[in-house]
């Protein structure tokens, strides 16, 4: 792996991982799209090389389509949730165990992690490499989802979970791109319009209190 | 054999589901289709029901429909998929015409996503390609979840979203796995990736990758089945939705069970590893004794329900999960069809309860029997044949699964082991048995309540897909062959 490739996976996991103590719905988006924006900003720039230095249409479709997977990842998704926000409310709240554990799991999780990817890394072929930084964001944006009892940042945590996916997608076949995007775009439009249903039927933003009041 | 046909079961209800979302924003159009949307509805599932019987005779005579380039196939191995998908979407579609009462979807919408649905789910039957099947899966999945959110009650919403995120992370599972198959192999066909020797040598030469690849599917798909433990949503989805997207849910499973079994199966295939088929057979035994004994306390009958599914799912799993007995598959696909078809028929009487009388709680119920007799009788047959009485369609396939399970584990652990085995499935059989022969008693036998004194039989178009249901459980029961021979049993 690359350095810059290193530093942009490191860059992407301390937002994912700073997303844990976020305290307001806001804070959370904003992280989402810090996450999805260093993630896919290394395969964009190196797009945009291809694309200058060779001038084919085929650089110029690639750059197109991890334009795109950028784009949705890091604005649209990101947008759609604020949206939800906006017709709801902007939730302050904090994980639902309290933080000393939280940091305390956390550091098992990142320890876990290095441990299985020193082991990973000498059976996994070059082409996949980045398996154990997916596997840390994926188990922290899982954490995320586990953690929270606002249903806008669960939204987000699944986000950044389908996020830490992306470095996976590099390599995937061109035609596959579009169909995931709107797949993306999709579940954040079902996920908000559920959201913005349930807060008018219950007047309240926590899963814990819609489960209550059944 | 290159076939349109294929597709075309695809593009049937794709095109006029996408002619409801085109005509959606003309507001002049809205009365026309509030008259006439449950028959539009009912018109393509049975557009697309004949489309998809159209194969059959081809299949029959040992032929492979195919569409290369879309990776599409038909053959003995998803035929009776097509059918009972087809079969129990029409029959919830003659259900519709009186049981939906309208709710957050306005009925283009309703239409819409009713019929991406059955594209998606044949979709998932034909794909042999895995970033198709990913996306087919997704795509049935966000369906699902609006259908549950249609539910203008209260208790929809929290249902819906305990859906969407426990399928979504576990959608994340399955495109995971894909990727990894793909970043190994080059390849997304499945019959390429199993049949040529280069392609399958590099994932023999990874067989961590390739496990974990295979472990994906079964986390990602079992959780979007509702197998233990990923069954989270199933229990409160089943009383969050309408009756009748309870209906149109109970073909769901035969597409997601056959996608994992086509996931998983090609790479046992490849690297014949014990822990693929413990991880199934144990999920499988644990579903199976999780959902018997939790649907036995139940009040609610669609808790019961939905429990009840969860162990019929254990069984499927369970039998599924015999990779290296020869007959697993068409055990497992006999018991699934028939599963859904039986589970048709009880969701839909159910429904028909709840419809008169507005209550699911059992012990609010009671002496419904001659107030609604037809739906009494068609939830009774279903009942016991889904529990294995003789001679209903039932006990056929519990009679296969035994003797499936009973020669592999003879063969493997000896006979102890093998009757100890038999002898546990029977007693699960039993508790099942008991619980729908319970709930029978409660909503069907004694004495009238105050909610079910006014009760009186549903409309016939609510009746007639119950007995079918019902009458398919005898016909199947006298002439298993019929299901078998469309499973590739000679």
């Amino acid at each position: 792996m690359e350095p810059i490739v290193i530093a942009a996976l490191i860059a992407s996991t301390i937002a994912t991982l700073c997303g844990v103590f976020a305290k307001t719905t806001k804070q959370l988006i904003r992280l989402l799209a810090v996450q999805a924006a260093t993630l896919g900003l290394v395969q964009l720039v190196l797009c945009l090389i291809n694309l200058i230095l060779g001038l084919g249409v085929e650089a110029l479709v690639d750059f197109f389509a991890t334009f795109a997977e950028w784009f949705a990842a890091a604005v649209i998704s990101p947008l759609i949730i604020y949206w939800g926000m906006i017709k709801t409310k902007d939730v302050y709240d904090e994980p639902v165990i309290n933080v000393g554990r939280v940091g305390l799991l956390l550091v098992v999780i990142v320890i876990l992690s290095i441990v299985l990817s020193f082991f990973a890394l000498r059976f996994l072929p070059e082409k996949i490499n980045v398996l154990p930084f997916v596997a840390l964001m994926f188990s922290i944006s899982i954490f995320i989802i586990a953690t929270r009892t606002d249903p806008l940042k669960i939204l987000v945590g699944l986000n950044m979970a389908e996020n830490a996916l992306y470095p996976m997608f590099a390599e995937s076949p061109l035609f596959i791109i579009p169909f995931i995007l709107a797949l993306m775009i999709f579940v954040n439009l079902v996920g908000v319009f559920i959201i913005v249903e349930a807060y008018h039927d219950y007047g309240d933003l926590s899963v814990k209190a819609w489960r209550l009041s059944e | 054999m290159y076939s349109l046909l294929p597709l075309l079961s695809i593009m049937v209800p794709l095109s006029i589901g996408f002619l409801h979302l085109i005509l959606h924003p003309f507001w002049f159009l809205e009365h026309f289709f509030k008259r006439t949307h449950k028959t539009l509805l009912l018109f393509s599932a049975f557009l697309t029901l004949i489309t998809v019987l159209s194969m059959v005779p081809y299949v029959l005579a040992g032929e492979v429909l195919e569409v290369p380039h879309l990776s599409l196939y038909v053959d003995s191995r998803n035929m009776a998929g097509l059918v009972g998908v087809a079969l129990i979407f029409f029959l919830a579609s003659i259900y519709n015409v009186e049981a939906e009462k309208g709710g957050r979807l306005k009925p283009t919408m309703y239409n819409f996503f009713l019929l991406l649905f059955l594209c998606c789910m044949l979709g998932l039957l034909l794909s042999h390609d895995l970033f198709g099947i990913f996306l087919f899966v997704e795509l049935t999945i966000g369906v699902s979840v609006i259908l549950v959110a249609h539910n203008p009650s209260k208790l929809s919403t929290e249902a819906a979203f305990k859906y969407l995120i426990i399928t979504a992370v576990s959608a994340l599972f399955v495109l995971l796995g894909v990727l990894i198959i793909f970043f190994l192999t080059g390849n997304t066909n499945l019959f390429d990736i199993t049949s040529n020797p280069y392609i399958y040598a590099r994932l023999v030469e990874n067989p961590q990758l390739l496990m974990l690849a295979v472990a994906c599917f079964i986390i990602g798909l079992g959780a979007d089945i509702g197998i233990v433990p990923f069954h989270g949503w199933l229990p409160d989805v089943f009383p969050g939705s309408t009756i009748i997207i309870n209906g149109f849910f109970c073909s769901e499973p035969i597409a997601l069970i056959l996608a994992l079994y086509n996931l998983v199966a090609p790479f046992y295939k490849i690297y014949p590893s014990n822990v693929i088929s413990a991880l199934m057979v144990g999920l499988g035994l644990i579903s199976m004794v999780f959902g018997a004994l939790v649907a036995y306390p139940q009040r609610n009958f669609y808790r019961m329900l939905a429990y009840c599914s969860i162990d019929e799912f254990g069984h499927i799993i369970f039998v599924l999960g015999l990779l290296a007995s020869p007959m697993s598959f068409v055990v497992g696909q006999y018991y699934l069809v028939n599963s859904a078809l039986m589970k048709a028929g009880m969701i839909l009487s159910l429904g028909s309860v709840f419809f008169k009388t507005g209550t699911a709680d059992m012990k609010k119920l009671g002496g419904l029997l001659r107030k609604m007799d037809k739906t009494a009788l068609s939830y009774i047959i279903c009942a016991i044949s889904l529990t294995g009485i003789p001679p209903l369609s039932g006990f056929y396939a519990k009679w296969l699964l035994y003797s499936v399970a009973y020669n592999f584990l003879l063969e493997l652990g000896g006979t102890a082991i093998a009757v100890l085995s038999l002898v546990f499935l029977i007693c699960i059989s039993m508790v099942t048995f008991i619980f729908l022969l319970r709930s029978f008693h409660q909503i069907f036998m004694g004495q009238a309540t105050e909610t079910t004194k006014e009760a009186g039989e549903v409309h016939w178009a609510m009746w007639l897909p119950t007995i079918i249901s019902a009458v398919s459980a005898v016909i199947l029961g006298l002439q298993p062959q019929i299901l078998l021979s469309l499973i590739g049993v000679a």
